[in-house]
């Protein structure tokens, strides 16, 4: 017998014995396998794995995500609340804005904590985890980049310092306790009853209770997007590439074009302003390290960085008024989101009588009126953020950096980011007097930042909103803040006022608009006196508006920032002022118009010019059909406009032609795009009062006249438009290539609305910039005090559940340019297909 | 008969256990009657089933008393199926069958390995 036969044929005896013995083992086999398979079953039911939420958890349907189908049932309640002091009364409209009547100011926050909570306590979390650099444990190491510098920048500390600060007796310290209390008294009541937002149980974690600091940080958070700024590496790298000479020409203090600020002056200080030195170079050493610095930022997600604002407001005042009382409008432009940053809200207690839109996490009204005034806000702009090459010596003064002429420790403070599936990060903040050091690679560099000076700016809004006139409310404003912001009024007796409340940073000398020496001499020094503010109170002329301008002329002495990306190009600004100057009285529907107005200010100075410098080309028929588009436009924005979309691929490729030799002659790390807003008003100065500026004869394309970058623009856009859009001209519409999209909070694209067509650009009244557009009018208001008339919409819903009707409710109405009305509490109470919830302590 | 009522007991038990926000009562009901039962070609179907009922029945009382259809497309959505609605419905199914199931398994497996009484 071989081998191999001797395994192929087994002895008698072992086939004799051997399934006896497999059929003992089975069992034990049996065991084994449906052991493996429950632990695996129950593992992937208790516990995420690979990306996916705890299956069990997440989708039983008593206590899974589920229960979003009755969290999206409203009905009426009679609920008890343990911080209440008196019964409350709460009613929802149809569409879920809500109505806060207590008899006590306490019992108003605790209430309105509640509120916010049961429809956005899921995006008030990720706010503070943001702020708190929290992100990571929930979604891992993803947000770990972010939740660094967050705790970096110092959003916590200065909350905590905010706080620490607060006497015992503000009201605004009652207020933070009251709402944290009422935001508590809804988790404690959702968790028992397991209607905690969805999103929690599909990320498998509890909401921590809610604390006075986390509202601090819902602030800070909003302060950041809209002041914490790159510009001044952007500038340090533009000098450095460009070189000074450019630099300073095409990147100056004032802005280059014709623009619209609201106060004129006279100006209190007569006097220029004093050690602001013009533009120098820099060493390759300082713009190593702004490189540095700027590549960081750039690598953080979007909204960390400010990027330039966009926000309209103005009033009219009575005596120009068809109702006889003033009116205002208001529309602040931010991220769209769904759930969106604003909840609308009437607070009626002893102390407070206001109505208009708050921010989740928040106890007050930040936008909206009172029985006798009215307000809305911009972003002023001024340069808030500074940055600071600090001196070290690691030699002879390790950990230490030189100062007012001496050598000092930098203060550490030590943080530990929790990350799901992964080990804690540990980070550790070192601070100077300027701020915190966010870059050590080449030259350490902090920034001053003004979102890091201990304010109460929460409490400075809510004293605004108990204002009765403009001197209440112009001195409630004196202690406010950051973000700089231009507080539009309009009142009952019909005045109206403009005041740009905020800290302003003033350096004793050196060029605040890029990085400065941190040895002492260059430092913040302090902020402009408030009465030298840009303000403005019943100007002659009866009208009244800021959309992110630069406020003020050239004669205004004090620096508040250059006309590079701190302030907006002006064109909004340009068209508001336009109109609202036309002769003739104005209504509130004049004012809703101009809110969705769609006239591109930019367009009408430049399309003339450019027709005039086509008039003797050689044209081929499909170029002449475009021609005669433009000479047929009205300037406006509108989707089935096909010349929109020639003007916006024009002043693309205009801009591309006349910058882009350079930016590859002179190797600018920076994007045009980064900078867009400052080459357009280049361009447009150029193109319409210096049309042989240097600037068009770039290295490499010889001599030229604007006319001649003009033609050439023209001329190489056509292929570009036919290649995307088709042969036809005609058909090129603007919503073609101009969409909106609402995007979900949480980044789940299928949650998010649109993309949809929509009208205007980043320069019209109706803000709708990029493409597809996510940034735009985010709160329309409209109040006429002569007939009493309160009018309000954002794009969203009260909701942040996506199976709610009040998720997207309110986005066709928006969408279509049409306000609802905002009633007082009483008109609520009385009108149809409302839900009343009933308090007790 | 017995058997059979025997498997209703435990399907009123593991329901009554998810309704209770005991959504993995199931498993623990199926290990139950696996010890009772080893066969595992008849306890396994019975768990499952039971398992399916526990969870279905309660998902049906949600979509009766509120309307499932908005849920089920955000949960989709959320899941990254945007216009496979029934995605989660069947997701939420099979959770619940795969726990009865197991868990008849588990316990049927127990038992087959546990000594005999004599005699």
């Amino acid at each position: 017998m071989t081998a191999e036969s001797a395994i192929a044929e087994p002895p008698a005896v072992m086939t004799a014995v051997a399934p006896r013995r497999r059929r003992a083992r089975l069992p034990l086999l049996n065991l084994a396998g449906a052991a493996i398979v429950s632990a695996a079953v129950l593992y992937v039911s208790f516990f995420p794995v690979a990306g996916l939420p705890a299956l069990g958890a997440a989708f039983n349907p008593t206590t899974g995500a589920w229960t979003m189908a009755a969290d999206a049932q409203v009905t009426d309640r009679m609920l008890h609340l343990g911080g209440l002091q008196q019964p409350v009364r709460v009613v929802l409209e149809k569409d879920g804005t809500a109505h806060v009547t207590a008899r006590t100011d306490h019992d108003l926050f605790v209430a309105t904590g509640y509120v916010h909570a049961k429809f956005r306590l899921f995006q008030m979390d990720l706010l503070r985890r943001q702020g708190a650099g929290r992100l990571s444990e929930i979604v891992g190491k993803v947000a770990l980049d972010t939740d660094r510098f967050e705790l970096q920048l110092g959003l916590l500390r200065t909350a905590q310092l905010e706080w620490a600060q607060l006497p015992a007796s503000d009201p605004l310290r009652d207020a933070l306790l009251a709402y944290a209390q009422g935001v508590n008294d809804r988790i404690t009541e959702a968790e028992s009853t397991h209607q905690l937002d969805a999103m929690f149980t599909l990320l498998g974690y509890h909401p921590q209770p809610w604390t006075p600091v986390d509202s601090l940080l819902v602030k800070g958070d909003m302060t950041q997007t809209l002041n914490f700024t790159d510009t001044p590496l952007v500038m340090a790298l533009l000098n450095k590439s460009l070189g000074t000479d450019l630099a300073s020409e095409w990147f100056p203090i004032l802005p280059p074009n014709q623009q619209a600020p609201y106060d004129p002056g006279p100006y209190g200080k007569v006097e220029p302003p004093q050690g602001i030195a013009t533009m120098t170079a820099m060493t390759d050493a300082q713009s190593a390290s702004a490189q540095a610095v700027y590549e960081r930022l750039a690598a953080l997600p979007a909204g960390l960085v400010s990027k330039g604002g966009a926000s309209n407001n103005w009033a009219v005042a009575g005596a120009k008024s068809a109702s006889g009382g003033a009116l205002l409008a208001g529309d602040p432009h931010l991220h769209l989101t769904l759930p969106a940053i604003w909840f609308q809200l009437t607070q009626e207690s002893p102390g407070f009588h206001t109505s208009g839109v708050s921010i989740p996490g928040t106890p007050g009204v930040l936008i909206g009126h009172n029985q006798h005034i009215a307000w809305s806000l911009t972003d002023a702009q001024n340069q808030q953020t500074f940055f600071y090459m600090e001196k070290e010596d690691s030699k002879t003064h390790p950990g230490m950096y030189f100062w007012n002429g001496a050598w000092r420790k930098y203060i550490t403070v030590s943080y530990q980011i929790p990350v799901l599936g992964g080990a804690t990060e540990h980070v550790t903040v070192k601070w100077s007097v300027h701020g915190p050091v966010i870059s050590e690679r080449g030259q350490t560099t902090s920034v001053w930042w003004s979102g890091n000076l201990p304010s109460q700016d929460l409490g400075v809004l809510m004293n605004a909103g108990r204002a009765s006139n403009w001197q209440e409310f112009r001195e409630a404003l004196r202690g406010w803040y950051s973000p700089t912001h231009n507080f539009v009024y309009a009142d009952d007796k019909g005045n109206i006022g403009l005041i740009s409340a905020g800290y302003y940073p003033q350096v004793a000398k050196g060029q605040p608009w890029m990085p400065m020496p941190g040895t002492g001499e260059y430092d913040v020094t302090g902020t402009i006196p408030y009465d030298d503010i840009p303000q403005a109170y019943n100007p002659p002329d009866g009208i009244i508006w800021s959309a992110n301008q630069r406020q003020v002329t050239s004669s205004y002495p004090y620096y508040i920032g250059t006309a590079s990306n701190f302030f907006d190009p002006g064109y909004r600004a340009n068209e508001i002022h336009r109109v609202l100057s036309q002769p003739g009285k104005l209504s509130a529907s004049d004012m809703q118009a101009l809110q969705t107005d769609t006239h591109d200010f930019l367009a009408s100075e430049i399309v003339p010019v450019l027709l005039q410098s086509l008039s003797k080309e050689q044209l081929t028929p499909q170029e002449s059909t475009v021609v005669q588009l433009l000479r047929n436009w009205d300037f406006r924005m509108e989707i089935n406009s096909s010349a929109a979309t020639i003007w916006s691929y024009f002043y693309g490729w205009y801009v591309y032609e006349v910058f882009n030799p350079w930016w590859k002659s002179r190797a600018v790390p920076v994007e045009m795009q980064e900078i867009s807003d400052t080459l357009d008003q280049d361009l447009e100065a150029w193109t319409l009062h210096d049309p042989s500026n240097r600037a068009f004869s770039a290295p490499g394309v010889g001599s030229r006249s604007a006319a001649d970058a003009q033609r050439a623009a023209f001329h190489k856009m056509i292929p570009q438009i036919a290649k995307d859009l088709g042969k036809d001209p005609n058909s090129w519409t603007w919503g073609r290539v101009h969409l909106r999209v609402l995007e979900n909070l949480a980044e789940v694209k299928g949650l998010n609305y649109g993309p949809r067509p929509d009208r205007g650009d980043g320069r019209t009244p109706l803000a709708a910039g990029d493409y597809p557009s996510t940034h735009g009018p985010s709160w329309r208001m409209v109040v006429d005090w002569g007939s009493g008339t309160f009018q309000g919409i954002y794009p969203g819903g009260q909701s942040e559940n996506p199976a709610s009707d009040w998720y997207t409710d309110r986005v066709d109405t928006w969408f279509a340019g049409r306000l609802n009305p905002m009633l007082t509490a009483e008109q609520a109470a009385a009108a149809g297909g409302i839900r009343t919830w009933d308090m007790r302590p | 008969m017995r058997r059979y009522v025997a498997i209703l007991l435990a399907a009123l038990l593991a329901l009554a256990g998810v309704l209770l926000g005991l959504w993995w009562a199931p498993f623990v009901i199926g290990v139950a009657l696996g010890a009772l039962d080893r066969r595992a070609r008849i306890v396994v179907p019975a768990g499952a089933a039971i398992g399916l009922v526990a969870w279905a029945i309660p998902l049906a009382a949600v979509h009766i008393q509120y309307g499932l259809g908005p849920t089920t497309q955000s949960l989709a959505a959320i899941m990254g199926f945007d216009h496979q609605r029934a995605v989660p419905v069947v997701v939420t199914l099979l959770v619940g069958t795969l726990l009865g199931a197991t868990g008849a398994w588990l316990g049927g497996a127990a038992h087959s390995v546990a000594p005999r009484r004599s005699g």
